[in-house]
């Protein structure tokens, strides 16, 4: 396990030291290894397909523009997650202001693994979408890129006790909103 | 309904951006280097700035950080706001001080001229005084005369 981390650290290392020299292949790795993390703090901000890929591409963009001051390949990580942060905050406001509804909005269908309750997951991530966009930020970071309070701190510019209640009333507004969920469905069907 | 940390995980965990992003995000690049490489070209071409400012990288800082313009913009209105009314009670408080010593000085050419007036009577009085005896002299030995003759 930390031989495939070191692994990894070194091809990054590599792939960085080759993106600075200019070398598009080397660009292109970076982006292959990050994207995933990108397009996803993106989609489950946003949830709109379109939008996160769009963002995506112009953080990459903004990292190819400052590429000379990534350091390693931590760095990196940590760059992309604070300007992908920083640019789903701008992008939701803009969002909010001309708010349309467009069909990559719903949700994408979850490929849930055999023992989750798709309808949960699709529910939660409904719900995630009520969350105000701080606390969204929040669990995101939490529970999709499995961060301390500590480093989400340091990439929301935060401090850590901001961050735990945060994470703190998120998790109590999100179980909140599915309870009524469900509730909204019984008077439905009763 | 209850949900496990493990389930918000399931329902968060990374989603592939799909085929062809990353050839994607490659061209976007290359576009706006090429863009980039032309906009230098036509400024090189076109006549030379005197000192190049990083006003663009001010700009897109600020831009990216809305709560701290916003709490700047307050705070500025804010001492703006502060200055404004201190000057505007400093002027309230030398015109209040200009008016008073008008006032004063007003006040006093007044008493001064009713002294001056006072003193003009003082010495209208006694010269009338003065009159008064003279001749009340000259008529005393026609008085003795007549009073003799009778």
């Amino acid at each position: 396990m930390e031989q495939t981390a070191a692994f990894q650290d070194d091809r990054l290392n590599l792939a960085l030291n080759r993106a600075l020299t200019g070398d598009a292949q080397g660009f292109a790795d970076l982006v292959r290894e990050h994207q995933g993390m990108v397009f996803s703090i993106a989609y489950h901000f946003l949830q709109d397909r379109s939008l996160a890929e769009d963002l995506a591409q112009e953080v990459f963009l903004e990292l190819f523009q400052s590429l000379d001051r990534i350091q390693s390949p931590a760095h990196l990580t940590y760059w992309l997650r604070r300007v992908t942060a920083n640019r789903c905050i701008d992008q939701g406001r803009k969002k909010h202001r001309r708010r349309e509804m467009a069909l990559e909005e719903a949700p994408e269908p979850t490929t849930a693994s055999p023992h989750a309750d798709p309808m949960l997951l699709e529910r939660l991530q409904q719900s995630m979408a009520t969350l105000p966009e701080k606390q969204r930020l929040v669990v995101i970071m939490r529970f999709q890129e499995g961060l301390g309070p500590a480093e989400i701190a340091e990439v929301l510019e935060m401090p850590v006790n901001t961050v735990k209640s945060t994470l703190h009333r998120s998790l109590a507004d999100l179980r909140k909103g599915l309870t009524r969920k469900i509730r909204e469905v019984r008077y439905a069907f009763f | 309904m209850h949900f496990s940390e493990d389930d918000l995980r399931e329902a968060l965990k990374r989603k592939d951006p799909g085929e062809g992003f990353t050839q994607r995000t490659i061209a976007r690049v290359n576009q706006a280097r090429v863009n980039q490489a032309q906009v230098s070209q036509s400024k090189s071409e076109s006549k030379p700035e005197p000192a190049k400012k990083n006003n663009g990288a001010f700009l897109v800082w600020w831009m990216h950080r809305p709560v701290w313009t916003i709490a700047v913009v307050a705070m500025l209105l804010l001492a703006f706001g502060i200055g404004g009314y201190q000057y505007s009670e400093y002027r309230h408080a030398v015109e209040m001080r200009l008016a008073r010593q008008r006032q004063q000085q007003l006040q006093q050419e007044a008493e001064r001229a009713r002294d001056q007036a006072i003193m003009a009577l003082e010495i209208a009085r006694a010269k009338m005084n003065h009159v008064l005896q003279h001749a009340q002299l000259q008529a005393e030995p026609n008085d003795k005369i007549r009073r003799q003759r009778l």
